[in-house]
């Protein structure tokens, strides 16, 4: 599949906050081209933004547009909106599990719905992330009764799978920094080396100026506006 | 957005009571009137969706497939279990009093009237609506006040897709069983008691032939209409009822009793309104 230069383009978003949200935003454009990684920190007491549904055309907004691949969100269809998602792997500031499947079944969910992959495809696939996040094979049983700590990982698995073009990592190493980040690291590469476009959010400074991120642009969220700093560090 | 009657403004004290009255008495209507054109938009694409054998991906055959386990097969026991008892309640008096009277003859029409046009459809869906319908509520609202049907969503999974419409079509499918189940139980259940009492007075195939022979091709469509159209308003006022929960989880058991309420009534109403249809 060959992905336009232009993965993620915002011009103007404005959102009002909601109960959702403890910020809106005000007035953002960004381009995020292939291959790039977008690295924003937000603040710690504005940690639940509209961002990443934004860049997900999930939240309708008051002015502005998101163009993903080129289309913008509110042009496409309902059908045409659900597939483009089927192209982004999303790791969730809550990690967002369905309750009602079990762990693997989550893993696996976006793929078996939008592809035609066999099961077994996807599970190998799944399988080789598992081994590079250092789990033994697809947690099982619900996301209740998995140890966090392996659904933090299985987390993982599901915004890597199916070689995304656009992965959103929502506070990625929150809590997990020492184990995670370098096989993180290394999924993020391999995936920006296929060309993937990567938005990576942090409220920890000192992941954001970890220069092993390798981050194209870096950004800062104040309250509801976002600011590009001018040189990556 | 539909308004509730609670959205319509007070009028003013100086408009007078029946202003006041006639004002509530419209916003409720209205209200309604947008209900049911919801449940209506939301039950016609749900048909349009099942209707389009692409839309039956591998994940929403998976949801299909466990709603008919979990609203079908796991209520084949407690369906047999209330046929078994409507059979001998219903058909051994039925056998009786026909005998009594000499109307031997019209054994047949009456099972067909009593047990298969009317009990069948209601017990089964009555059934569907406590174990089903009530699960399907509190499950989607709890997935809807914890976020999951925004992960759904932001996966590309349209819950019109992967939570309704599997449920609907499920329920309707266990509905139709059930009720098969139901009616071919009672019969068969009120004809063996009825044996083992010694007040049978038809032998099984006489039975059978007199209940073949009172079937015309309207009762099937009676029949059909009367266990299907109950489920399929059942399974969309419960998945929309579940849907509809806001953030907190303290609303479920408020959905719960919503969509009990509504789904009751309308087993009622369109069983009333088919039986009146039926008779026209």
């Amino acid at each position: 599949m060959t992905l336009p230069h232009s993965v993620l383009k915002i011009s103007g978003l404005t959102i009002e906050s909601g109960p959702q949200f403890e910020t809106g935003l005000t007035d953002v454009s960004l381009e995020l081209n292939r291959s790039e990684l977008l690295l924003v920190h937000i603040e710690r007491e504005n940690e639940r933004l509209p961002l990443a549904d934004a860049a997900e055309g999930l939240v309708m907004p008051q002015r502005g547009c998101v163009l993903f691949l080129g289309e913008d969100w509110q042009a496409m269809s309902v059908d045409h909106a659900a597939a483009q998602r089927g192209k982004m792997g999303r790791l969730f500031d809550d990690e967002g599990w369905i309750g009602d499947l079990e762990v693997d079944e989550n893993v696996m969910l976006a793929q078996r719905h939008h592809t035609r992959r066999s099961d077994g495809e996807i599970l190998e696939e799944a399988l080789g992330l598992a081994r590079l996040f250092g789990l033994p094979g697809l947690p099982r049983g619900r996301p209740g009764s998995v140890r966090r700590w392996d659904l933090r990982k299985a987390a993982f698995l599901r915004a890597f799978l199916g070689q995304p073009a656009f992965i959103i990592l929502e506070q990625p190493v929150r809590g997990v920094y020492a184990d995670l980040m370098t096989p993180l690291l290394h999924a993020v590469q391999s995936a920006r080396q296929r060309g993937a476009a990567v938005l990576w959010t942090v409220t920890d400074p000192q992941i954001w100026n970890n220069p092993a991120i390798h981050a194209t642009t870096r950004a800062r969220m104040f309250g509801s506006q976002l600011e590009i700093v001018p040189e990556a560090l | 957005m539909c308004p509730s009657s609670a959205d319509i403004p007070f009028t003013p004290a100086v408009a007078g009571r029946p202003r006041q009255f006639l004002a509530r008495v419209g916003g409720w209507t209205k209200a309604r009137w947008c209900s049911i054109r919801y449940l209506a938009a939301v039950l016609g694409t749900t048909l349009i969706l099942g209707s389009q054998p692409r839309r039956w991906r591998r994940t929403v055959r998976s949801v299909f497939a466990r709603q008919v386990f979990l609203s079908g097969v796991e209520s084949v026991g407690f369906v047999f279990i209330v046929a078994v008892l409507v059979g001998i309640s219903v058909v051994v008096q039925l056998d009786v009093w026909t005998a009594k009277l000499g109307q031997s003859r019209t054994l047949g029409q009456l099972l067909v009237m009593v047990v298969a046009r009317e009990l069948g459809p209601l017990f089964a869906n009555f059934v569907l609506i406590v174990r089903g319908g009530s699960a399907i509520t509190a499950e989607l609202g709890i997935m809807k006040a914890g976020g999951e049907v925004r992960v759904l969503e932001a996966q590309g999974i349209e819950p019109l897709l992967y939570l309704v419409m599997p449920r609907v079509l499920g329920m309707v499918v266990s509905a139709f069983c059930l009720t098969v189940i139901f009616v071919l139980v009672a019969f068969g259940s009120g004809f063996v008691f009825g044996a083992f009492i010694g007040q049978t007075n038809v032998d099984p195939s006489s039975l059978l032939n007199s209940v073949f022979k009172a079937v015309h091709p309207f009762d099937g469509l009676g029949f059909l209409l009367k266990c299907l159209l109950p489920a399929l308003l059942t399974a969309v006022i419960c998945c929309t009822e579940g849907l509809c929960v806001g953030q907190g989880v303290t609303e479920v058991p408020r959905a719960v009793k919503r969509a009990l309420a509504k789904s009751l009534g309308a087993l009622f109403a369109t069983s009333a309104v088919v039986s009146v249809l039926s008779y026209l």
